[in-house]
């Protein structure tokens, strides 16, 4: 396996193994998730539950979440038969967005509220697009008529308490981090009962898919993000002491990376904007490890778990999900690189 | 920067005096009430005394307008460093139970007991995060002892006391606290329908402020613990 091309097509995904249903209502606690922990070094390929963790780290590891919050980032207006997902804020009023349906240049939201499309976004097919007569900020009105953003294969209109980590508190991110969501408080807890270091950062993920087998380019598809000073500081104090930093979910290494290429030994927050591709060929300076869910062919997700395994190993581990159900996107299984 | 303070119920009572008294000592304020009118009334007043507040028209018995309004007050300050759990009804009263409406009385439950349970648990998303935080929650004598006629006020707050007991056993081991405060009797319109025509003397909400300082002042010292201003006056020689 030699490039991403021929990766992407080397596996297709049945429907069964989309997850359409979040673990805690499939009849089970939110953490009782499948673990695929695929070894960095020797490509060793084992089956484990996400409990098992507490037994797969080491004392001072890192565990670092993104504890950005989803935003029901989609607006229908029935009026006008459109159908807005918001992709990325600029100002407080002004958005990118998908806008699918018909070819408006105004739309008719509730409350008397308006959206004006002001022109192209930062790529096709997003546009940008401003509110105008809201009353209340903006995060509250998309609180009242917004939903998340759901993809074809999810059958039932789950909440947006649906699509949140436990940890999810600074709100913002278009599509949930969802790498995250399987852990509960009492894991985490557990997790630090054995000494395993936990910290947090907020990236805020933007849309996935732009609909008609569109995806976004990581390059033109910028992400805010912010580091705590004392996650920092964990991060060093972990180097420090031979611990690992294990990322949880790809916006982590994304933002971790991204740190570390600007500012490596930076000592307080650090806050920034990243358009960083991460790939095969990129060298990860701070991240050790990743716990990510499973992705789809075509998904730039993927090309960023190159940079952790080697392509036989990748392909290997995913060839040994598909033929062990196990479940894909944000409400299935997850996928260890260590 | 002074921490963050987010107050439900901040409308009238007990709450109104919170807002104002934290508005003067610089602390950036969240408040909600279920009326709009009289919740931006409250914020304007705060905000002449120099605070910084984000109010929002929010129904803390409803999960989605709890979203809205902590999510809102995240989004403006970035954290919540301090919960106070205000927002309360009575129901009907003076009542004996053998009258009381079964819709009401699930009402009430409803609203006191849901509501102190999600604001808590939003919150405890940014406090765990933070390793930091301080909830307090409003308790009653009714919630210790059965009083004739209380109804399901009393019960409701049997079950909160229960419920931040619970809260405050699991957060044990972590910086974020959760403590009680019974402020005994006060005059508000709440006990004007509690005891009507009441012919002894009540505290005004403004009494109880201090003891509300003396929690903040003991942080890392109070979870678990529930504070009641009788005692708290009397240790304070008043």
């Amino acid at each position: 396996m030699t490039n991403l091309v021929s990766f992407h097509e080397a596996f297709s995904l049945p429907a069964h193994l989309h997850a359409n249903t979040p673990a805690e209502h499939r009849g089970n606690d939110r953490s009782d998730v499948k673990l695929l922990h695929t070894e960095r070094k020797s490509g060793r390929i084992q089956d484990h539950t996400l409990t098992d963790l507490t037994e797969l780290l080491q004392p001072n590891d890192l565990l670092l979440f993104n504890r950005s919050r989803t935003i029901p980032a989609q607006l229908v207006s029935e009026t006008d038969n459109v159908t807005v997902r918001l992709a990325r804020q600029l100002t407080e009023t002004s958005w990118e967005a998908l806008i699918l349906g018909k070819d408006k240049t105004v739309v008719q939201l509730q409350d008397g509220v308006t959206l004006h499309v002001q022109g192209d976004g930062s790529e096709a097919p997003l546009k940008r697009v401003t509110f105008h007569g809201l009353h209340e900020p903006v995060l509250s009105f998309l609180h009242k008529y917004g939903e998340p953003i759901r993809y074809e294969y999810i059958n039932t209109p789950w909440s947006l308490e649906s699509y949140q980590t436990v940890f999810a508190s600074v709100p913002g991110s278009i599509e949930m981090p969802s790498a995250g969501r399987a852990f509960s408080w009492k894991l985490i807890h557990q997790l630090k009962q054995n000494h395993i270091q936990v910290g947090f950062l907020t990236l805020h993920a933007g849309i996935s898919y732009y609909e008609d087998n569109q995806w976004p380019d990581p390059l033109h598809h910028p992400e805010a993000y912010m580091i705590p000073a004392e996650t920092i500081t964990a991060i060093h104090e972990a180097k420090a002491r031979g611990g690992r930093i294990i990322a949880v979910g790809t916006t982590v290494v994304r933002a971790v990376e991204s740190y570390a290429k600007n500012k490596h030994s930076h000592q307080g927050a650090w806050k920034d904007t990243t358009n960083l591709f991460i790939q095969r060929e990129t060298p990860l300076q701070l991240v050790d490890g990743l716990l990510s869910g499973l992705h789809e062919p075509h998904s730039s997700h993927l090309e960023l778990l190159r940079a952790f395994l080697p392509d036989d190993a990748l392909l290997s581990s995913y060839q040994h999900a598909l033929q062990n159900n196990y479940l894909w996107h944000e409400f299935g299984d997850v996928h260890l690189m260590l | 920067m002074k921490d963050v303070m987010v107050i439900t119920g901040a409308s009238r009572g007990l709450g109104k005096a919170l807002t104002l008294h934290y508005a003067k000592q610089g602390y950036r304020l969240g408040i909600c009430a279920r009326n709009e009118e009289e919740v931006m009334k409250v914020k304007e007043e705060a905000i002449a005394l120099g605070a910084e507040v984000v109010a929002v028209r929010a129904d803390v018995a409803n999960a989605k307008d709890v979203d809205r309004f902590v999510s809102v007050v995240e989004a403006t300050f970035g954290t919540i460093d301090i919960l106070l759990n205000n927002a309360s009804i009575f129901g009907p009263g003076p009542q004996l139970l053998a009258d009381y409406d079964e819709h009401m009385f699930q009402d009430v439950l409803h609203t006191n007991v849901l509501n102190p349970f999600l604001m808590t648990k939003r919150s405890l998303a940014t406090m765990l995060t933070n390793d930091r935080g301080l909830i307090i929650s409003i308790t009653s004598a009714a919630g210790q002892t059965g009083f004739a006629e209380w109804g399901a006020y009393g019960v409701s707050k049997f079950a909160v006391e229960g419920l931040m007991q619970t809260w405050a056993d699991e957060l044990s081991e972590t910086e974020t606290e959760v403590c009680l405060v019974d402020p005994g009797e006060m005059n508000t319109a709440m006990h004007d329908i509690a005891v009507p025509n009441c012919d002894y003397p009540l505290l005004e909400p403004e009494e109880l402020l201090p003891l509300f300082d003396h929690i903040i002042q003991h942080r890392g010292t109070v979870n678990g613990k529930r504070f009641d201003i009788d005692s708290f006056l009397e240790e304070a020689g008043q």
